[in-house]
């Protein structure tokens, strides 16, 4: 078990370090810390100009909605770098076990989308003026990595699809789109048609969206466990389903040759 | 002089003479519209780009479209179907303009450039003006988004100054991307600083909410941004009202000055990258 | 002007600084270029031949403006580079080997014709210019192709075609037959040769040590920033004429030995070549006498193969004067 454990950490930091060591400063502060506050500047003025919802209502919204960047592109970056140096067949085939070591890849996408939208929520709820105390603080923060972990699910479902599709950074790009359209970021799933409502109930964050607001506007954790609970399960079948198709994958290749392709 | 020595002198550049101040206007004008039409060609094959650019803006149209409907006010579909269209003009060229030399970089075609008897400056503008045009592919696909899936008409009052207005939107986003480009010649991570630009642009230019609205200590850098003025000479010339062609003349001012700096800009940077070897052409 | 050269480099320096290590950066000064000094006469096909990293690339990019030289000084038909930067730009032009510098989805004539346009060819000459320059490197009739679709060698032929566009008196040329197959390259030289024969100088520079012997008239040979050796292709070979290049196969052989055989009086030069599981040890020696006995004394212990002598060619002048520098 704790050499699960070890796999899992270890390798998990080595990879969150390699991930994000590409990335020069000039690449990392814009788009995890930058962007996310102007789009919350954003739709918080679309909602004041249409005479809308608060916004405290934007502001959380957004600022989860972020977090579906750096958790699609990271876990997908990380797989695609193990597909680039050629490491991805090993781990694979490794006796390290499978589970550990994509859990352990994981943890760090988790923790740094649950950051990048606890930041983008103080950041951006102090330009407008939307604090909240630290007893809310100590509610949201939970409620975000719920969020993050479900989304991250996501993103290891588009990873695998990278391994067959070349061209990830549109799909990536497609699914963070989705999300802001769906998962009731900026539209109450109740103000959209029925069956957008229903693909926004089966997509990550909605349900954390719908969670963290009610957090934030004064409700306990209890209170939202029923929403929690719904999210949990979502990223946890859509990170079934991204193992699984990984593993498909990685049989496919074996037979096909096609998995180290760069 | 037979026919091939005679193209062969001509080809060579001709002494100075005062005929030849219109031929040099002349041979501007050629390179500027042959440019455009070259790279705004390229830019038009590269369809998985292209297809981004497009849908991108569409996903935060669909979500302005719904938060206006949801907010009551309907009567500013209309406004802000015009806003998101034009939304696409500016995400074509911020990160593409932006990283236009680094293009030419990986392309192999900088050093070519540079070590043609042409000013870069005269290179680079037919660049970044193609990729705002790329921007009249999003304004069409929105519009269309608009009507077909939300029934949201635009109505075009006063064609004139609506078409100008869209030209002058084109020009003047071209001419901004041209001096991003400028401005970011020696950054490797230019597309990264033109990608940030997006939402501020949108916002603060009044595409989808009124500058009104903003922040007085925004509103003047909402006035020095060209495509605000050419946004409000499309909604004028769509739904009436205003001085739209007051607006298209402020719109194509800016642009001109947007020019005139990133030339200032781009005759230095090219000196001190010479003499440091900073411009690492390949 | 008679009597001037076309092309005049004086002294020239290039140094880059560049940094290395990973986590602490520190600054680190390249000579590339020390001290290149050579003339090229009208009309003649000079080349500047060096290994890679010689150099070569970086003196050419500064006789053509791309570069500013770190010191020292360069005309081209009188032209400072430096100081007339667009006047020598009009009167030059530029052609370098390699798959880059080509817009790949546009077609042959498109790029061409956009290059026209920036070197200012006029709207009239410029179709009769287009279609001459094809068909001069033998593109006429695949032009409206996308360049995407053309082999490295048409791709060398278009990057000739391009550079020839404004008609310059001289053409500079680096390494245009990289990479390209054995047919495809004589083609090039070719086109090459005929460029000279139309009047043009031109500046090659090559690593192909049979191409600067088959097409220059005048051959600067540069390793490591400096000039080694400067002449005719004849001159150079004459100068290792009166010497004997020995032969010898060995199974493997270390340096040490490799150093001895270099401390043998009138050895100039010694090459090592691998040759699958053993070695072959060319070494260029001065003077007339038989040298095998000491050389193979120098070799005690080592296993021997084959031992010949022969006459030294232009690639034993080549390699003794680029070998030979220590600097």
């Amino acid at each position: 078990m704790s050499r699960h454990l070890r796999v899992f950490f270890v390798g998990g930091l080595i990879s969150y370090r390699a991930l994000f060591g590409f990335l020069s400063l000039w690449i990392f502060v814009p788009t995890l810390i930058l962007t996310p506050i102007f789009q919350i500047l954003l739709f918080a003025y679309i909602g004041r100009a249409a005479g809308a919802r608060s916004d405290e209502f934007y502001v959380v919204g957004n600022a989860i909605q972020c977090s579906s960047v750096p958790c699609l592109f990271a876990m997908t970056q990380t797989i695609a770098d193990e597909r680039f140096y050629q490491t991805l067949g090993p781990i694979l085939i490794s006796p390290a076990g499978r589970l550990p070591v994509f859990l352990g890849r994981a943890v760090p996408v988790i923790l740094n989308g649950a950051f990048v939208a606890a930041f983008a929520l103080f950041a951006g709820g102090l330009i407008l003026g939307v604090s909240f105390d630290g007893a809310a603080w100590a509610r949201l923060v939970p409620v975000l990595c719920v969020a993050t972990f479900s989304c991250t699910g996501l993103g290891l479902v588009n990873a695998a699809l990278g391994l067959r599709i070349r061209e990830t950074a549109v799909l990536s790009n497609v699914f963070v789109g989705l999300l802001l359209i769906f998962c009731g970021a900026n539209v109450p799933l109740s103000a959209l048609p029925a069956w957008m409502a229903e693909i926004g109930r089966g997509l990550p964050l909605t349900h954390a969206i719908e969670a963290a607001r009610a957090v934030a506007a004064g409700g306990s954790l209890a209170s939202v466990r029923g929403l929690l609970g719904r999210e949990l399960l979502i990223g946890a079948i859509y990170s079934a389903a991204g193992f699984g198709l990984i593993r498909f994958l990685e049989l496919q290749s074996r037979r096909h040759a096609t998995l180290e392709r760069a | 002089m037979s026919d091939s020595a005679n193209a062969r002198a001509e080809a060579r550049e001709p002494g100075p003479s005062s005929t030849n101040q219109v031929r040099g206007f002349v041979r501007v004008a050629r390179l500027l519209a042959f440019g455009w039409l070259l790279h705004f060609k390229m830019l038009s094959q590269s369809a998985f780009d292209g297809f981004l650019a497009i849908l991108w803006p569409l996903f935060f149209a669909t979500v302005a479209f719904f938060v206006f409907r949801s907010g009551h006010a309907s009567s500013a579909l209309g406004p802000v179907a015009l806003g998101a269209a034009v939304m696409g003009v500016w995400t074509a060229t911020s990160v593409s303009a932006s990283s236009a030399l680094q293009r030419e970089r990986r392309l192999g075609t900088l050093e070519l450039l540079v070590a043609a008897p042409t000013s870069l400056a005269l290179v680079l503008l037919p660049v970044t003006l193609a990729t705002s045009s790329i921007g009249l592919y999003c304004i069409v696909a929105t519009l269309l988004w608009a009507r077909l899936l939300f029934g949201i008409h635009v109505p075009v009052a006063h064609p004139l100054p609506f078409a100008l207005g869209i030209v002058g939107i084109v020009v003047t986003i071209g001419s901004l991307g041209f001096l991003m480009a400028v401005a970011f010649v020696r950054s490797r991570r230019a597309w990264a600083i033109g990608a940030l630009t997006e939402y501020p642009v949108w916002l603060i230019c009044g595409f989808l909410v009124p500058v009104s609205l903003l922040p007085g200590w925004v509103r003047p850098l909402s006035w020095v941004l060209g495509p605000t003025w050419g946004m409000r000479a499309i909604r004028d010339g769509a739904f009436g009202g205003g001085r739209p062609l007051l607006d298209v003349l402020v719109c194509f001012g800016l642009a001109a000055a947007y020019v005139a700096a990133g030339v200032l800009v781009l005759g230095t940077v090219i000196d001190s990258a010479r003499r440091r070897a900073t411009l690492s052409l390949t | 002007m008679a009597g001037a050269a076309v092309i005049e480099a004086r002294e020239l320096r290039r140094t880059y600084r560049t940094t290395t290590g990973v986590l602490r950066r520190r600054p680190l000064q390249v000579e590339a270029v020390r001290g290149v000094s050579f003339a090229v006469e009208r009309g003649e096909l000079f080349g500047l031949l060096g290994p890679n990293g010689a150099g070569k690339t970086t003196t050419i990019k500064m006789l053509i403006t791309l570069l500013l030289p770190t010191s020292g000084s360069a005309h081209v038909l009188g032209l400072d580079v430096v100081k007339h930067a667009r006047e020598v730009r009009q009167r030059i032009g530029y052609v370098f080997g390699g798959d880059r510098g080509l817009y790949e989805r546009l077609s042959a004539r498109d790029n061409l014709r956009y290059f026209a346009e920036l070197y200012g060819v006029s709207g009239k000459a410029q179709r009769q210019r287009i279609d001459e320059v094809l068909e001069l490197v033998g593109l006429a009739g695949r032009e409206q192709e996308r360049v995407e679709g053309y082999s490295r060698g048409m791709r060398q032929r278009l990057h000739i075609a391009r550079g020839i566009l404004h008609d310059p008196e001289v053409v500079f040329l680096d390494e245009p037959t990289i990479g390209v197959d054995p047919v495809g390259a004589r083609e090039l030289r070719q086109t090459i040769g005929e460029l000279v024969r139309a009047g043009k100088t031109v500046l090659l520079t090559t690593h192909y040590m049979f191409e600067a012997d088959a097409l220059c008239d005048r051959i600067a040979v540069i390793a490591r920033g400096r000039i080694v050796g400067e002449g005719t292709p004849s001159a150079l070979k004459a100068g290792v004429a009166e010497g004997t290049v020995t032969e010898i196969e060995v199974f493997g052989v270390d340096n040490g030995a490799v150093d001895r055989l270099r401390a043998v009086p009138t050895v100039t030069a010694v090459t090592v070549e691998e040759r699958d599981q053993k070695q072959l040890l060319v070494i260029q020696a001065t003077g007339e006498r038989e040298l095998t006995a000491p050389l193979l004394a120098q070799l005690d212990g080592v296993e021997v193969g084959r031992v010949s002598s022969r006459e030294p060619t232009l690639e034993d002048a080549y390699v003794a004067l680029v070998g030979g520098d220590s600097g």
